[in-house]
């Protein structure tokens, strides 16, 4: 399931953001649980079905951690529910950590949604031309990673085969693995140093060079940037004038349905089912075009 | 004149942003200025970076460090807690200095979440770690010289950590500054508290020599 993914990383980018936002920073009840609804569906569309038993042995008890642990840390509200050392235990202090667990697991799960979709190649692809030295130093970085684990494989069986540190005390385990990572530090700084020169001798940094990437602006890509733009400009400017306004404190608000509230709902209740909704369809064309084999 | 007025538009953009999510928010405005404080105070250190003329041997060292410190904090991920990523930020500081401390230890933090998983938290470990770097290069001569200073400034980069982290959680859960949570959640964390400290301890005090050697060498025979 990567239909939702094959979108360039600009729109994906300018989408997560969006979404996150909202769901991080907007005090509204109706729209917590949308982006949480949408982030856990678009979530079981991108994880394995065995992972799900071990996500809802995670994320359930998280939920009533922060739901229940809220009114002891906060007595503002005005309706006591009971006393507890001479504090008073309020409704609206359970309400606002409700509220708060419903956006803490949000979060959660469209940030785990974005280590899926956005992965390093798209983020460096972005952030290339606005900060070339960094992202050089983050894409080599991220080379260098598979690289050093194969060569402590290496250096380590290399240590072994001379039979040295093979009992198996405790103390003698830890000096090996000293020694192999002092071995591998100074090759990969040497290493290094070569790699640069090699870089330096091929015109790094000179005017003109030019960066290969597979990323493309489509259309398609066009259409759904424009659909985001439009969703998240209604649901700022339900914001701004105030119609999802929502408080806890002192007293619990009454969610308001003007038009322009329910528009608002409407909208970011798309933009966060949309990636649900974008996998559901290919996976419904795909099933079709099996089905015609 | 163009880089006048890039950095006129910086200077004009962070306030921007920071004051209509403030005014937007309403009530969660706290959280929202907090992570916008955490992202703009990497902006000039990475602006300064990307100005510089440094040289690619630099760069790459720079990079080697990187991914030392996150293979170090993917290798001890069965010990929650026990990891030689601010170890590695403090020595990378010692002796390239302020900046590439900064850098190792903010550029750290967004790679191994490549791995950990990307979250709101990612700012504050990048703002956090960058800090510890940063301070380390500025003590640099005598953290290197001065054993029981080195000692004292692990176990206080490992606290700081921890201190700098738990004002997040506060300021995420609460919308605000709420103290009484504050100190909570430094009790309920104290265990991690420590565990940050002593393995900063133990790697500091394992590694600073050893690799110290092995920078200073490769320092000297390549001319960096």
């Amino acid at each position: 399931m990567k239909a939702f993914s094959d979108y360039h990383p600009l729109v994906l980018l300018v989408y997560f953001l969006s979404v996150l936002v909202a769901a991080m920073f907007v005090n509204n009840p109706v729209i917590g649980l949308l982006a949480l609804l949408g982030g856990i569906l678009f979530c079981i569309m991108l994880s394995k079905r065995s992972e799900a038993a071990g996500n809802i042995g995670f994320y359930a008890p998280l939920f009533f951690m922060v739901a229940i642990t809220n009114p002891l840390f906060s007595h503002n509200g005005v309706t006591p529910l009971f006393f507890l050392n001479g504090n008073p235990v309020t409704v609206e202090a359970f309400a606002y950590g409700a509220a708060i667990a419903v956006m803490v697991i949000g979060v959660m799960m469209w940030c785990k949604c974005y280590s899926a979709v956005m992965t390093s190649d798209k983020f460096l692809y972005l952030f290339g031309k606005a900060v070339p030295k960094l992202s050089l130093v983050l894409s080599m970085a991220l080379r260098f990673i598979p690289m050093f684990k194969r060569q402590t494989h290496k250096v380590s069986r290399a240590q072994k085969s001379m039979g040295l540190y093979s009992s198996k005390s405790f103390i003698d385990k830890i000096k090996s693995s000293m020694r192999v990572f002092m071995a591998m530090l100074s090759w990969s700084l040497e290493n290094s140093i070569e790699t640069s020169a090699s870089m330096k001798a091929r015109g790094y940094g000179l005017k003109g060079r030019t960066n290969f990437s597979l990323f493309r602006f489509y259309p398609r890509d066009g259409v759904l940037l424009s659909v985001c733009a439009v969703l998240l400009g209604v649901t700022v400017a339900g914001i701004i004038t105030g119609d999802t306004a929502f408080y806890y404190y002192p007293r619990i608000s009454e969610l308001t349905f003007t038009p322009l509230a329910v528009a608002v709902y409407a909208a970011f209740g798309i933009m966060s089912f949309l990636p649900f909704m974008i996998e559901v369809k290919e996976a419904l064309k795909w099933k079709y075009y099996i089905s015609k084999i | 004149m163009k880089k006048w007025l890039s950095y006129g538009i910086l200077c004009l953009l962070i306030p921007a942003v920071i004051i209509g999510g403030a005014l937007l928010f309403g009530d969660r405005q706290y959280a929202w200025i907090s992570l916008c404080v955490a992202v703009f105070s990497c902006v000039p250190f990475f602006i300064r970076f990307e100005k510089s003329a440094t040289d690619i041997k630099r760069l790459v060292l720079l990079a080697v460090m990187v991914a030392l410190s996150v293979v170090g904090r993917i290798i001890f991920t069965p010990i929650p807690g026990f990891k030689p990523v601010t170890a590695f930020v403090i020595i990378t500081a010692m002796y390239f200095g302020s900046e590439a401390g900064f850098l190792t230890g903010a550029l750290s933090a967004v790679i191994s979440n490549f791995y950990f998983g990307q979250g709101p938290w990612t700012p504050f470990q990048m703002f956090s770690w960058g800090m510890i770097g940063l301070l380390a290069g500025l003590f640099a001569e005598i953290l290197k010289k001065n054993k029981l200073v080195l000692c004292i400034f692990a176990v206080v980069s490992g606290v700081l950590y921890s201190l700098l982290m738990d004002v997040w959680t506060v300021l995420w859960a609460d919308g605000f500054f709420n103290i009484e949570r504050y100190l909570a959640a430094i009790i309920s964390s104290m265990q991690f508290t420590l565990i940050y400290a002593v393995s900063n301890l133990i790697f500091l005090l394992l590694f600073a020599k050893p690799i110290g050697k092995v920078l200073e060498r490769v320092k000297e025979k390549y001319g960096i």
